[in-house]
Parts: structure tokens; C-alpha cells; sequence
């Protein structure tokens, strides 16, 4: 049983040029205990299927279609009220901006209190009390600078108060969208390490989103790569980064540097930006595709079962097949 | 000793740059923030110098420096032997020819109500280079050199209409559109993604190759320095603590910090193929 | 619809766009900026009552030449010595002097336009130049230029010009409008001077200024486009404090005797003892003042949400 299942799920944005289609008939599901990372770059989507599960959409965007299914419930068919049970009590977001997300003008630890007393109003004194030291050791705070206010911390530690709060109620399902782009390396790494420790002991479900594909692959055992919109290739972190099969997933696995593979890299060509307002169902990764330059194919994608796990989005299934 | 010097084309010896804080009223405590600390470093002619280092390290602060955006506290910054820190009027104008900056994020770095030809043309008029002609042609050409072809299309354009990669772009042909001798990059691609990153990476490499540029690469990814430079610098809490080949910085390195900024690299080993 | 060829698709509606903009950024970036404005109510009505006033300041052109009796200052109805309300010769009467109080009205609308937006356009120049280079260059200057502006700031507008013009008799239109110019710049000032100070440290200003532009340059070419739309938006403000400066200037005696304003108007009705008896001797110019002034300011309104996003309405399409 999943924790949550995503059905063909479509989301628009209402804008000066049209609908914008932000993302694209997607489904996944996410297992309690197993992270799936949410892989693409810039504007594929991924922080609007964030928002949406959080019931956060700003209000020029909307649901075309699809459904999400979390605890019998579906979630896009819920009014704010509803949402605000939810949200930060089954469902808590990490932020990628950890300086603006935290109030500088109250102590960290009223934070932390406030995230818990708001879907527990009825918690003793007591109760509070020791909930809030076990999120501060939980985090690797020492308790001493509980009483510090934001400022004095530094930006890995205020990331640590931010998953302070997303943990304070016990969430089945977290979304970290991005929670360590703004730091440094070595703060990256220490943040990574804790999320992945606390993802162990906790066992809930995580999704993350990234544009950095090491991130999320030391993160998440399984994988969606998302372009324009669509997740073009979906499988366990083995599969899709050890045997990528979609054209887009090669390039954004050529492009990557790391420290000893200098000798496969892969330069893309210059490429253009989807195009959003395409019909639902084309390809949006075309236009950039030697695959369907070269063979002219119909634009119009199926989804492709490389393995039980592994499956990727693409027009020309043999010459996927034939490459694997 | 002579060699080495011919060699150098950037020497800074014992730079040091402190910020004094503002006076308040009641502040008793008039403590300096050292950005950089007695920095010694010299660049070759021809090479991609990387700097690596975290944010915070004073890596930008040395960019800046170089291209004398700010002046150093103390110490001396030397272009072909020649001192900079002095520099002033038109033997000022006449470094600026020579030393050009890459900034960092490429929705900040073009004015928005310039078009591209004004924006690459900019040092090309300031400069006094050329009749309205031979600058139109100089930018068209500079914008096929940087991958925006065809020129004309892009010619007219405004940096609204144009993406983080293409605008990028722009930034580097406002750069080299005077063929300067020197060029300091500043994280040009800590803002695009990385399909963007790696294609403007190429850029630069061919950039150095066809103008025999150097290139100050100013980055905290250690593994873009490691593609894009021949030596890296790392830079901590306002001292170089290493400078070696980017082969030997990532193979053997010697500073404790830079050992420990190699193992948090996110590693990548799922084989492929 | 994307159109193929080679297998590559030109989005030709994207070029032709392309295409237009080019020369046109200034033109295009207008008209997008005037589709927001004229949507907005509060903008739709400024633009309309203003219309009424320009249209009547152009009227007051034509009217002294189908009879000169309807010149505003000097024309006089023959057959008539004391004020009289509406007829159809004279459409809101007369004053007491036998003058036409219409054609007034209009040379009012004539005279508050150049009045308001000339002392506004000359306080604009002044206080954004003063506010780019104190915000540009700093240190010493900046704090001069600053403190010279809280000086003049602080000073009440309306009793200077009051004493100036007890002092030296009284004074011309365009002395009025440049005295009001010059009291009126600080507060212009210290908005562009903030807006400089943002945009001094942006990095578009630094790559001209490491690819040797001047100082003079910089402030011109890429301060000044940066800060225009700001000092617009400041400038419908100034018009309407010009406007009520110079009114009630007139209306207390001290405007330029030899100009009709819809503030000498009132002073005239006031003076001549019809304050109470000609109510359309005495509405028309008051309700005038009040709807070019409330224009103005509708203007500036609408104009503020053009300029700040955060105002606007999402998803407004």
C-alpha cells in the first residue's frame, strides 16, 4: 500500500500567454521508508508538485486533472481549511531558503513550539517541553542555543531548525525541495547525512527535490528525472543512473561533473526551453531530441518498461531497447 | 627568477583587504573583518586559474580586487609588472581595456533597458573604439564567437527576451568584445543549471584558445574547477591555503581543508555503460 | 503552433514578436505599461477627467476669438456691470466686472496645466539629477545634498512664497512655478537617492564601470532609465501639490495679477463681496481645483501599481 499515489496529475498556470502547463499528466507513488528524489532543472516542475502537495499553488495556478491519494483522502479535491489540518501534521515541507523561512524576531525554540502547538493545542506544559528538546537533540542542536534567536545561528544550523519544524508533528510524508542549494558543501554534506539518519529512524515517507543529481542520489532510492513538465524516466537510483535510457537523462547525466569524470562528459547542444503550452501528451523534450531530429518520429510519447522498476518516457521505443 | 616573472601576468603579493564596519554612536567594538589575509598569488599568462572556495572565503573579494572594483588595504597587485593599485586616470581607462569581469547571476549583471547591442557595445563606446560601423560589426561577431548566432537575431534584442544561458552569454561577449588580456569570472554558472553550466564551460575554454586569455575562474565547486582550469588556488577564511595543478589538488592534496572539501564532494559511482 | 522544417521547429509566432520588438522596446514596453494602467479603474478615471480639463484648456484658445468679449481678463460684456448668473450668452454668468466667468474657467484649466506640470517637470529634473549623484557618489557630498534637502524640506512651502512675494510685490507666473520647483525637489530626491543607492552595487553598474565607463556615464546611461519610471510617478504627485500651492497663493492675493487662475477667481469673488450670493461664480473654479488635483492623483495611483507588480492583481490576464 502506498503512502501516497499521484494519478495522472496536470497542473496550469493561467498567464498573459495562455496556460502554461507546468506539469504534465504525471503519476508516481511513494512508499513509507523509501525516498524518491524528484531530478530536473530549472523550471521542469518539480517545486509545483511540491507546492501542490503541500496545498500551497499560488492562486493563478490550478489542477487540470489527476488525483492524489494520501490517507483515503483526495488531496486535490480538498478546501484550505481541510489543508491546513494537514499540512506541517501529516504532510511538512523543508524549505530551500532556510534564512527567510524562519522569523527573525522570535527565538528558535518558540519556533519549534509554535510548529507543535499548533496541531496539538491541547499538549501540557510538560509534554511540550520535553518534545521540544527531543527535536533539538534530534537535530543535533545543542540545547544551550535553544534560546537564541535565528540570526545567531549559522545557515546549516538554521537548516536544522527548519527540519526541526517539518518533524515536529510526526509528518507521514515529507518535501525537501531543494533543502541544500544555499549552503555550502560542507554543510551540505552534514545536512544530507542528517536528513538521510533521520529518514532511517523516523521511517516516513520522503520525497526530495533537486536540481542536483548527486544530491538526490545520495539521498533517494528511487528516482524521477522530470523535463518540461513530464517525468521522462522513473526507476531505482541504480537503474536510472547506471543505465539511463531517455535522451534527456544522458545529457543531464553528461553534463554532470564530478571529481573523476571529466572523460564523460557529454556537451549538449544549445538547446531550446519546452514549450509549455504544448498540446498534453507531446513530447516536450523534441525539439532537443537527436533521437527524433534523426528518425522524425510522431512527438507523441509512451511510457517504455525497461524492467519492473525502471520505465522512461520516450517516442522511439527500439531505439531505446537497442542502446540498453 | 626572470622566467618566472616573464611568465606571470597577475602577481599580488601580501594583499590584504579589511572591511571597517560602520561607526554607531555606542559601538565599543571597532573589530575589522578580514576578508582577505597577506594573500600571495600569481597568475601565468594563457592559464585558467581556479578559485576555489567556500562562501564567505574571500574569493570574490580577490576578483574584485583584481579588476579594481575595490583597492586592497595594503599589499601590491601587479598586471605584466606594472602596478594597478595606482592606477588613475587614463592609464586607469587603459586597464579597464585590458581586465574585464564576468559577474555571477545573469539576471543582475545586464541592464534591463539597454538592448544586446548596447549592452556588448558598451566597453567598445566607452573605450572610444571604432565608428558606429565597425562596432556593429565587432558585436555581431562577438555574438557568433559566444554561440549567439545568428548575430542579427539577437542584435536588437532585450535581456528580458532572452534566458539565464543566453544571457550568460551576453555577459561573457560584453567581456571579451575588447579583447582583454585578463578576465575574471566570478561563479559565472552558479545560477544555471547544469546543462548550462557545462556548455558555457566549453565557451571559455574556447574562448582561452582562440584569444590566448586568462582566465581567473572564481568557483566553490571544486569539480568545475577541476574540468575548466590547469591550476586551482583554495581559498580559506581569507588565506590561500594551497595552490597546486588541478591534477594534484584533487589527486594529492596536502591542506587538511582541502582534503576535507574533496570528501564532501557529493560522489557519483553508479558506473555506467 | 510550432511550424517544422529540417525537423526543427521555428516558433513563428515568437520571431514575428521578435521581430516587432526590436526597434520598438521603448514603444512596446509603453504600451504594455498603458494596457495596465488604462485596466485600472482608478487610472481609467484619472485619465478621463483629465481629458475634460485638457480639452478645456485647449477650448480657452479658441473662445476669445469668436467675440472678444469672452477674453478672460480683458474681454467685457457691454450690457453688463454687475455679476449675473447663467444665460445663454454667458453660460456660467458673469463677474462682477462684466467677464465672461466660463472662458475664465477654461484659461483657469490652461494656466493650472502649465503651472502644475511645469514647477513638477522642473522639480523632477532637479530632484532626481540631485538625488543620482548624492546617492552615486556619497561621503561628503551625499551628506551635503541631504542635509540641504531636509532643510528645504522641513521650511513651509506656502509662507515663504508668502513673505518672498510681501517682500518683493508680487510675482510673475513663471517666478511662482520655479519657486514652487524649488521648494518641492527633496522629497523627489530622497526616493531617487534610495533607488541609486539599490542600484549602485548591481552588477550591471560595476561591469561598466570595470569596462572604464565614466562616472557622468554611468549616472546617465544606466542610473537615469533605472530610475525614470519612479521620478513619472512622483512627478503626478508634484503637479498636484503645484496646483493647490498656486491656488491658494492666488486666492490669498499674492499670484500674478495679470493672469486669470481659477485661485485668482476665488480671490476675485472673495474680494468683490460675492462670496455668498454667486454660488456659480464661486463652485465652478473650487470644484475644478478639487477634480484636477483628485486626477492627478488617481494618476499617480494607477501609475504606482504599474510600476510595483506586487500591487497588481495575479493572474489578471
Amino acid at each position: 500500500m502506498a503512502l501516497i499515489s499521484i494519478k495522472n496529475l496536470s497542473i496550469g498556470y493561467q498567464t498573459k500567454g495562455g496556460l502554461l502547463k507546468a506539469v504534465d499528466n504525471i503519476s508516481f507513488e511513494i512508499e513509507q521508508g523509501r525516498p524518491l528524489g524528484l531530478v530536473g532543472e530549472s523550471g521542469c516542475g518539480k517545486t509545483t508538485i511540491g507546492m501542490t502537495l503541500m496545498g500551497l499553488l499560488p492562486d493563478n495556478a490550478r489542477i487540470l486533472s489527476g488525483s492524489i491519494d494520501f490517507q483515503n483522502h483526495d488531496l486535490t479535491q480538498l478546501g484550505e481549511d481541510q489543508w491546513r489540518k494537514i499540512r506541517g501534521k501529516d504532510i511538512a515541507m523543508i524549505f530551500q531558503a532556510a534564512m527567510n523561512a524562519l522569523n527573525p524576531v522570535m527565538r528558535v525554540d518558540e519556533q519549534v513550539i509554535e510548529a507543535i502547538v499548533t496541531h496539538k493545542p491541547g499538549i501540557s506544559p510538560g509534554d511540550l517541553d520535553k518534545r521540544v528538546k527531543e527535536l533539538f537533540d534530534l537535530v543535533e542542536i545543542p540545547r544551550i542555543r535553544m534560546k537564541d534567536y535565528p540570526h545567531e545561528y549559522s545557515g546549516g544550523m538554521k537548516q536544522r531548525v527548519i527540519i526541526a519544524m517539518a518533524l515536529a508533528c510526526n509528518p507521514q510524508l515529507i518535501i525537501a525541495d531543494e533543502p541544500t542549494t544555499a549552503l555550502d558543501v560542507i554543510v551540505q554534506d552534514q545536512i544530507l547525512q542528517e536528513i538521510r539518519s533521520l529518514q532511517m529512524i523516523m521511517d516516513t515517507g520522503l520525497i526530495f527535490i533537486s536540481h542536483d543529481i548527486a544530491v538526490v542520489a545520495s539521498v533517494c532510492r528511487d528516482i524521477c528525472v522530470m523535463y518540461g513538465g513530464q517525468i521522462v524516466e522513473m526507476g531505482t537510483r541504480e537503474e536510472v543512473f547506471g543505465t539511463p535510457c531517455h535522451p534527456y537523462t544522458k545529457t543531464l547525466l553528461g553534463s554532470y561533473l564530478s571529481l573523476n569524470n571529466e572523460w564523460k562528459v557529454i556537451i549538449p547542444t544549445m538547446r531550446k526551453a519546452p514549450d509549455l503550452t504544448l498540446k498534453s501528451g507531446c513530447c516536450r523534450f523534441a525539439v532537443n531530441c537527436k533521437i527524433c531530429s534523426n528518425a522524425g518520429t510522431s512527438g507523441i510519447p509512451s511510457w517504455i518498461n525497461i524492467s519492473k522498476t525502471h520505465r522512461a518516457l520516450c517516442c522511439s521505443e527500439g531505439i531505446i531497447r537497442k542502446k540498453k | 627568477m626572470n622566467m618566472v616573472k616573464n611568465s606571470s601576468l597577475i602577481q599580488m603579493k601580501g594583499v590584504t583587504k579589511e572591511y571597517i564596519p560602520r561607526k554607531w554612536f555606542f559601538s565599543k567594538d571597532q573589530s575589522r573583518v578580514v576578508a582577505l589575509n597577506e594573500v600571495d598569488l600569481s597568475i601565468k599568462k594563457g592559464e585558467i586559474f581556479g578559485l576555489v572556495g567556500q562562501s564567505g572565503s574571500g574569493k570574490t573579494t580577490l576578483g574584485r580586487l583584481l579588476v579594481r572594483l575595490e583597492e586592497p588595504t595594503s599589499g601590491s597587485i601587479s598586471l605584466k609588472g606594472s602596478l594597478i593599485n595606482t592606477l588613475k586616470g587614463p592609464s586607469l581607462k587603459d586597464f579597464r581595456s585590458k581586465v574585464q569581469m564576468i559577474f555571477q547571476d545573469p539576471y543582475q549583471s545586464l541592464n534591463p533597458h539597454l538592448s544586446i547591442a548596447q549592452t556588448i557595445g558598451e566597453p567598445l563606446v566607452v573605450q572610444g573604439i571604432g565608428n558606429t560601423r565597425q562596432r556593429r560589426s565587432k558585436v555581431l561577431h562577438t555574438l557568433e564567437i559566444v554561440g549567439l548566432s545568428p548575430g542579427q537575431d539577437f542584435y536588437d534584442r532585450y535581456p528580458h527576451q532572452l534566458s539565464g544561458g543566453q544571457r550568460q552569454r551576453v555577459a561573457i561577449a560584453r567581456a571579451i568584445v575588447l579583447e582583454p588580456e585578463f578576465i575574471v569570472a566570478d561563479e559565472p554558472t552558479s545560477m544555471l543549471d547544469a546543462t548550462i553550466a557545462i556548455q558555457l564551460f566549453t565557451l571559455l575554454l574556447q574562448i582561452r584558445e582562440t584569444f590566448n586569455m586568462t582566465i581567473l575562474f572564481i568557483t566553490h565547486n571544486l569539480a568545475a574547477a577541476n574540468y575548466l582550469c590547469d591550476r586551482i588556488g583554495v581559498i580559506h577564511e581569507g588565506c590561500i591555503v594551497e595552490v597546486n595543478t588541478a591534477k594534484k589538488i584533487i589527486g594529492d592534496p596536502v591542506h587538511p581543508y582541502t582534503k576535507k572539501l574533496i570528501r564532501v564532494q557529493p560522489c557519483f559511482d553508479f558506473n555506467r555503460g | 503552433m510550432p511550424i517544422w522544417i529540417r525537423g526543427l521547429p521555428i516558433d513563428v509566432r515568437g520571431r514575428t514578436k521578435g521581430v516587432f520588438m526590436l526597434k520598438n522596446h521603448y514603444v512596446q514596453r509603453f504600451l504594455q505599461s498603458w494596457k495596465i494602467f488604462i485596466e485600472n479603474p482608478l487610472g481609467k478615471t484619472g485619465v478621463i477627467i483629465l481629458f475634460v480639463f485638457m480639452v478645456m484648456a485647449l477650448a480657452s484658445f479658441v473662445v476669445p476669438h469668436i467675440n472678444p468679449m469672452y477674453d478672460p481678463m480683458i474681454g467685457i460684456d457691454p450690457n453688463i456691470s454687475i455679476s449675473t448668473g447663467p444665460s445663454l450668452t454667458h453660460w456660467l454668468g458673469t463677474d462682477n466686472v462684466g467677464r465672461d466667468l466660463f472662458a475664465q474657467l477654461l484659461e483657469g484649466a490652461k494656466v493650472a496645466f502649465i503651472v502644475g506640470l511645469s514647477s513638477a517637470f522642473f522639480s523632477i529634473v532637479l530632484g532626481m539629477v540631485i538625488g543620482m549623484i548624492s546617492g552615486y557618489a556619497g561621503g561628503t557630498l551625499d551628506t551635503f545634498l541631504m542635509r540641504t534637502a531636509d532643510i528645504i524640506m522641513v521650511l513651509p512651502s506656502l509662507v515663504i512664497l508668502l513673505i518672498l512675494s510681501s517682500l518683493f510685490g508680487q510675482f510673475n507666473i513663471w517666478i511662482i512655478v520655479f519657486i514652487i520647483a524649488i521648494m518641492r525637489w527633496p522629497a523627489v530626491s530622497r526616493v531617487i537617492r534610495s533607488q541609486t543607492l539599490s542600484l549602485k552595487h548591481r552588477p550591471f553598474i560595476e561591469a561598466s564601470k570595470v569596462a572604464g565607463a565614466s562616472h557622468l556615464r554611468i549616472i546617465f546611461r544606466h542610473i537615469m532609465p533605472n530610475v525614470l519610471p519612479l521620478a513619472f510617478l512622483y512627478m503626478t504627485f508634484r503637479v498636484t501639490s503645484a496646483i493647490l500651492v498656486e491656488a491658494a497663493l492666488s486666492f490669498l492675493g499674492f499670484g500674478d495679477p495679470s493672469q486669470v487662475s481659477w485661485g485668482m477667481m476665488l480671490q476675485w469673488v472673495w474680494k468683490s463681496g460675492n462670496m455668498f450670493h454667486a454660488p456659480y461664480w464661486l463652485l465652478p473654479p473650487g470644484i475644478s481645483i478639487s477634480l484636477l488635483t483628485l486626477a492627478f492623483y488617481l494618476l499617480g495611483r494607477a501609475m504606482d501599481e504599474v510600476l510595483d507588480p506586487r500591487l497588481r492583481k495575479e493572474g489578471r490576464a
